[in-house]
């Protein structure tokens, strides 16, 4: 189901089926990861972590390596299938551009009081650098992963400079992505965020907060699709002038930002993707 | 290293150990032998030469150990700090002397069996020390990568990147790996919190090997019981010795491989049940299973799990490609 406005529901449409599977499929492995990550380090008895109910196995490296193993295999498929997927299907919306920055810095500001927030789109510019941060860290911790299970299974005297490079770019990578992780529930955690929540896990968030804070956003469907209000087969409708162009910065920028979470920013890749394919849509 | 010192005196080393092997035993070894640059090694420990150096206060090998590992370990931190919050200090600086157990003084120590055989007593001596496995849970599974499996089969810790966790004694069957606390990197990081000071195990003497000089035990030992070389010489030697014997092998299978093979006249069923494992003193418990060969299939899943991503992208980019323009054909005929 593509973008659409709900309006009987109260409800618009902010993510596809599709991104859901692929926000949840890295946000869990990515999870799994982090903590079997943590006890491939010689945490567990040390800290009585194998002392917790049901954490006895923590400090036992072989049943980690399992799980770490199983993580990894959705997590890079996952990974890299949302690169090509969306790369194939040119949907290209949450690649930074020029402004970024400074828009960045204005709409984190707003969120903590300091000046107005201004009309939204559905991304906000601080949500593509984040994914684009967020992308680069999958990438390394992917590739590092990848030589050390080569190393483990096929070629344990591998040269040693390569082995350290991917080690130490795996535990550097590891605390980044624990940081982007930390830094995910923190903007989960600010209020204004709080009605995006629901969008990750139903794929819909109210309407009226999207018209309040979204504004920009509801206000292009709404252009797209000028006699259906309450859409329900966006496909269909005549091709509506101008809306988003994925080739104008202005406007997939006008589909992007948002709530400066990392799972949504998982979905800003494809989100901003989305609009582009919506457009097309509409298009026809 | 330098590849044609290494080369020439490899060569020279090997050469002279298994002439001597070779008069002692009666049995010629391939005189193709030799060690290249990079070659993989293994080594041999003979039981049924092996005395436990009788007379001598200490067994020729631990002394040549103990010898050339005498500076290995630097100052130890006085006091040590206290690890939090499982306060486990292991500290060995105060026992350096100790010899009959491994210890991070102490890499190689001779183990003394008494077994009854055909209603005999027979006593057995084994040196122990680290196996330098084929494929070495131990060095995989370090976090750091202080620990590497090296081309010519020495498992060495690098003790300057060790944090001393243990972890590595922890997936060895043998426990071979043995902690210093109060030295190491580990001092200059968070002491109170992570790490808790170096692992130090038996490295084959992998500098001297590099320098072209055979490991200490094995050319100190009096009765050539302990051999180096290719390994498929060493492998060969080792069947053809317990061919002859209607004797046993030990370390070939055990964790998948090691580069290490004792050969013994009485089965090692029979050695271990006479062994009682203790901290630093390993067991020989026989077919121990290479525990992480387990994880292979979902590693090599993992291995393919970008071209699987390429391809779920592919046909599934194709799919609802081709659905974006089935529906602008029918609504171009519409």
């Amino acid at each position: 189901m593509s973008e659409k406005i709900l309006a009987e529901k109260n409800l618009i449409v902010r993510h596809r089926t599709i991104e859901l599977v692929e926000h949840w499929a890295i946000a869990i492995s990515g999870l799994l990861l982090l903590v079997t990550g943590i006890f491939e380090l010689p945490v567990a008895k040390r800290y009585y972590i194998i002392e917790v109910p049901g954490l006895g196995w923590s400090a036992d490296f072989i049943t980690s390596l399992y799980i770490h193993y199983a993580a990894a295999l959705v997590f890079t498929v996952a990974g890299i299938f949302h690169l090509v997927y969306h790369g194939l299907r040119g949907e290209y919306g949450l690649i930074p551009r020029k402004g970024d920055l400074g828009a960045s810095v204005v709409v984190i500001k707003s969120l903590f009081g300091f000046g107005k927030e201004p009309p939204m789109h559905k991304y906000l510019p601080e949500q593509r650098l984040a994914y684009v941060g967020m992308a680069v860290i999958m990438i390394m911790l992917i590739v590092s992963g990848l030589v050390k299970t080569y190393k483990n299974i096929y070629a344990p005297d591998m040269s040693l400079p390569v082995v350290l490079t991917a080690t130490w770019a795996h535990n550097i990578f590891f605390i980044l992505f624990f940081l982007a992780f930390l830094a995910h529930m923190g903007a989960i955690a600010l209020r204004p965020n709080w009605p995006m929540v629901r969008g990750i896990f139903t794929g819909r968030v109210r309407l009226d907060y999207a018209r309040h804070r979204h504004s920009l956003w509801v206000e292009e469907i709404e252009k797209a699709e000028p006699h259906l209000p309450d859409v329900t087969e966006p496909e269909d409708t005549p091709a509506p002038s101008a809306v988003n162009d994925e080739n104008n910065p202005d406007s997939t920028l006008a589909q992007t930002p948002d709530t400066g979470s990392h799972g949504e920013q998982m979905d800003h890749g494809t989100r901003g993707q989305n609009n582009s394919e919506d457009e097309k849509e509409r298009h026809t | 290293m330098k590849s044609p010192d290494k080369s020439q005196i490899s060569r020279r080393s090997f050469l002279q150990i298994t002439a001597g092997a070779a008069a002692l035993t009666g049995l010629a070894l391939p005189q193709t032998a030799k060690a290249a640059a990079g070659e993989r090694l293994s080594t041999l420990i003979d039981l049924s030469l092996c005395d436990g150096c009788v007379g001598r206060e200490i067994p020729a090998c631990v002394s040549a150990c103990k010898s050339i590992n005498k500076n290995k370990i630097p100052a130890v931190a006085d006091p040590i700090p206290e690890p939090w919050p499982r306060k486990a200090i292991e500290d060995w600086s105060q026992k350096r002397s100790v010899t009959d157990r491994l210890t991070p003084y102490n890499f190689i120590y001779v183990q003394k069996v008494t077994i009854n055989d055909d209603s005999t007593q027979k006593t057995f001596f084994i040196p122990r020390r680290c196996m330098h496995c084929d494929n070495p849970p131990c060095a995989t599974i370090c976090p750091f990568s202080a620990n590497h499996k090296n081309k010519n089969a020495a498992v060495v810790i690098n003790q300057n990147q060790c944090f001393g966790g243990a972890k590595c004694r922890d997936v060895c069957p043998w426990e071979i790996p043995q902690r210093q606390s109060g030295v190491g990197i580990y001092l200059h990081v968070l002491p109170g919190f992570m790490g808790n000071g170096v692992m130090y195990k038996c490295d084959l003497c992998n500098e001297r090997l590099e320098q072209g000089q055979l490991p200490g035990c094995i050319e100190a030992c009096p009765r050539q019981a302990l051999l180096i070389g290719p390994k498929e010489v060493i492998e060969k030697e080792a069947d053809s010795r317990a061919a002859k014997m209607k004797g046993y092998i030990y370390g070939k299978e055990e964790n998948g491989g090691t580069a290490t093979l004792y050969v013994s006249p009485v089965s090692f069923e029979k050695l271990n049940a006479a062994m009682v494992e203790k901290p630093g003193e390993p067991d020989m418990q026989t077919n121990i299973k290479r525990r992480m060969k387990k994880t292979d299939p979902l590693g090599k899943a993992v291995l393919a799990s970008p071209v699987l991503g390429l391809a779920a992208a592919g046909v599934l980019g194709w799919f609802s490609k081709r659905q974006e323009s089935l529906k602008e054909e029918k609504k171009d005929s519409v």
